[in-house]
């Protein structure tokens, strides 16, 4: 997939000021702010926060780490699943997203795409250095997107990047280019076939620390719009990812597409596979007509 | 008409080498960790130090003693999780203590006899992630809710709960037939055998440093790989003296005479450990080394339930079956690994092959086997000072055993020795290559 170009007059990520942060940000803290606060916010006529939030020394709780595991069905091991390292970075980009110098309000925001690039394989004992900001204010078929960028380091070394793109809906550009993931792109091989309980959003939310409400239960899901509670996208990545995780090169890019919400509970099946380090993978309904997640894989 | 079956003919399986993780002390490092993370990362270990990355080896067999019911396919899980090519055959196996020993001999046969030309042996545990089951009453009342047919026959088969089937059961280190636990059948043998508290202690003490030494010195560099926070074993304390061990209480058996402790008794432990062996011509083929050749093994139970023997004894029984087969003295061997599952049962064994009394009545032999050189006997420490994830341990005493013998060089001899709940004992002879 081809990145847009960076929005005309957009600093380059190093031209950010840096925040130094003393300890992550609370997500549930954020999530209040940026609700309090969403009112008066410019959209896209206004511009993104020029800060870049860092977090030193962040060491491995690995009780947590296996209960992630536990919950997106990965095995615990030395090696951090790349999906785990977004939820490191998570609590960062929702301080930025809650900040008042963010354009949009973070309520109304929908992950539409996820690309992420391990280096390398990053270990449990390693301690990283957590980065966020945000880029690339583009035009949507359906909105705005805006892409929120985390970055993992090892001292000087770049280890594992992610980008997370979000859509605020809102006057949407015709020209701009569709979205991947059309159904006829739906690999054909079912690999298996998940049930997926109602609690899902609540138990992903704990081990995961994102409590976006539609998530949480059938009621606050009404109340945003949802018919019933959704899963986290990046918990079906996450999941989707484990399942080919012995197949996975050492370095890799994974790009996802979280096409449409699975709806709690629910019966999906994972399709395709990846072969020789590349690959391409769906999450679709059961009659595959649906396509939730759609995710290329290749090496790094 | 020709023969229409060829005789499989007896080759030589041998040890190439070995994997573990360091072994964690029960509730420590590995607390999170479940037997098939540990066992994925012992396998993955073993694959990366011998570049078998994608590639498929002729089965994998390891066993977990504290096992969940979700684990019955607990090795071909890992091994589906694991670098190893997804069509590598796995099974599990389980003789409590002796599962890891029973898997490299299941393995090394099958390559004897032609059926494996490669193999994976080892095992698994952990104390930290035990399984806890629902009570009888709540288990029998679900089984039959669950098969019931109609409504009414769940409702009555769940009305059949009572608040007392609610308490979970969780795993007891007892022997379901006498009730007693492991550490009270070793008090009662350390007794009846003299075995006084000191010699118990000096034992601990040299298995601590025996194995902070093997650390220090590096190795077990190509025998263990690193896992989440540990590079070591945890439960090792280099500067532990028989003076320390002196302090500590008595934990199992009762009153005046009671000599086992916490120091020379090993702890509960988590961790994983695997031998991959092969053909001599499945090695040379890939640039493999080959450390020692696996020449016999023997099991031997005795009856413990009746009081006529105790518990951990059964190797006394096996070691001279297997000596006899093998033409062997108990003397004709450079090195011996006698697992440590208490002080005690080490030091009894070895009285017990230095008696002449049980020599003649219970073994029926004309002398004693004789005595045991003790600078040749767990020269690298054993699981006193390792810990002892009970399906683990003889994959860590084999990968060691024969790494031992090849340093040690061609025809040079090792006797591993492990005993097991049930009243079970698991031997093996290897020869360094």
């Amino acid at each position: 997939m081809g990145a847009p170009p960076p929005a005309a007059g957009r600093p380059a990520a190093t031209d950010l000021d840096v925040r130094l942060l003393a300890s992550a940000p609370s997500v549930a803290r954020s999530f209040v702010t940026g609700l309090a606060t969403s009112a008066g916010r410019p959209g896209a006529r206004g511009s993104l926060p020029d800060r870049r939030l860092v977090l030193t020394g962040v060491a491995q709780d690995v009780r947590r780490l296996a209960d992630y595991g536990e919950v997106t069905g990965s095995v615990l091991s030395d090696r951090l699943p790349a999906t785990w390292l977004h939820v490191l970075t998570f609590p960062l980009q929702v301080a930025l997203m809650a900040g008042r110098d963010f354009p949009f309000p973070m309520m109304g925001l929908v992950h539409v795409a996820n690309t992420m690039t391990l280096h390398r394989p990053v270990t449990v004992g390693e301690e990283l250095t957590l980065s966020s900001w945000a880029e690339r204010l583009a035009p949507h078929r359906k909105g705005h997107t805006v892409d929120l960028v985390g970055e993992a380091r090892v001292d000087d070394e770049v280890v594992w990047e992610g980008r997370s793109t979000y859509l605020a809906r809102g006057k949407g550009d015709g020209t701009a280019p569709p979205p991947g993931g059309r159904e006829d792109d739906i690999p054909r091989t079912e690999l298996a076939t998940w049930r997926l309980p109602a609690d899902l959003g609540r138990r992903y939310a704990r081990v995961a620390g994102d409590a976006n409400p539609i998530h949480l239960g059938a009621l606050p899901a009404k109340a945003l719009g949802f018919p019933r509670a959704i899963a986290h996208g990046m918990w079906t990545h996450a999941r989707a990812l484990a399942a080919v995780e012995p197949r996975l090169p050492e370095r890799y890019v994974v790009d996802a597409q979280f096409v449409k919400a699975i709806l709690l509970p629910s019966t999906v099946v994972l399709r395709g596979g990846v072969r020789d380090g590349s690959g391409a993978l769906a999450v679709t309904s059961r009659d595959g007509s649906r396509i939730h997640l759609s995710m290329q894989v290749r090496s790094g | 008409m020709s023969d229409q079956t060829t005789s499989p003919t007896s080759r030589d399986a041998v040890v190439v080498g070995g994997n573990r993780i360091p072994f964690g002390k029960a509730g420590g490092a590995y607390a999170a960790a479940s037997n098939q993370a540990m066992l994925t990362a012992a396998l993955d270990g073993l694959v990366a130090r011998f570049g078998l990355a994608g590639q498929q080896v002729g089965e994998v067999a390891a066993g977990a003693v504290l096992k969940h019911s979700r684990d019955f396919n607990l090795t071909r899980e890992s091994v589906l999780g694991s670098a190893l090519a997804p069509t590598t055959p796995a099974y599990d196996l389980q003789q409590a203590c002796g599962t890891g020993l029973e898997t490299v001999i299941q393995v090394a046969n099958k390559i004897r006899l032609g059926q494996l030309d490669s193999g994976i042996a080892g095992g698994v545990d952990s104390a930290s992630d035990a399984p806890i089951a629902v009570g009888e009453g709540l288990r029998k009342a679900l089984i039959r809710a669950n098969a019931a047919r109609t409504p009414m026959q769940r409702v009555k088969a769940l009305a059949g709960i009572r608040p007392g089937d609610l308490a979970p059961e969780s795993p007891r280190n007892a022997e379901p037939r006498t009730g007693l636990s492991m550490g009270e059948h070793q008090a009662r043998t350390a007794k009846e055998w003299g075995i006084t508290r000191e010699a118990q202690d000096e034992l601990a003490a040299a298995s601590h440093h025996n194995l902070a030494r093997a650390w220090d010195s590096g190795f077990f560099d190509d025998l263990a790989t690193g896992f989440l926070t540990l590079s070591r074993d945890q439960g090792l304390r280099p500067d532990t003296s028989v003076e320390k061990l002196a302090t500590l209480s008595p934990v199992f058996g009762k009153g005046e005479g009671a000599t086992m402790t916490a120091g020379n008794s090993t702890p509960l432990s988590d961790g994983a450990a695997l031998v991959l062996l092969g053909s001599r011509e499945w090695a040379a083929e890939r640039n493999l080394p080959v450390l020692a050749r696996f020449v016999d093994a023997e099991v031997a139970a005795v009856d413990y339930v009746s009081g006529d023997e105790g518990l951990l004894m059964a190797p006394a029984y096996a070691v001279p079956r297997l000596l006899e087969r093998q033409g062997l003295a108990l003397q004709d061997f450079d090195l011996y690994e006698i697992h440590e599952a208490f002080a005690s049962t080490v030091l009894a064994t070895l009285a017990a092959w230095e008696s002449e009394e049980f020599c003649r009545d219970r073994l029926g032999l004309d002398a004693p086997l004789g005595a045991v050189d003790r600078s040749r006997l767990n020269v690298h420490g054993s699981s006193l000072a390792a810990g002892h994830p009970f399906a683990a341990t003889g994959g860590r005493i084999v990968a060691t055993m024969a790494k031992l013998l090849a340093e040690e060089g061609p025809g040079s001899r090792g006797l591993v020795s492990i005993c097991a709940a049930g009243g079970q004992g698991v031997v093996a002879i290897l020869e360094g290559c």
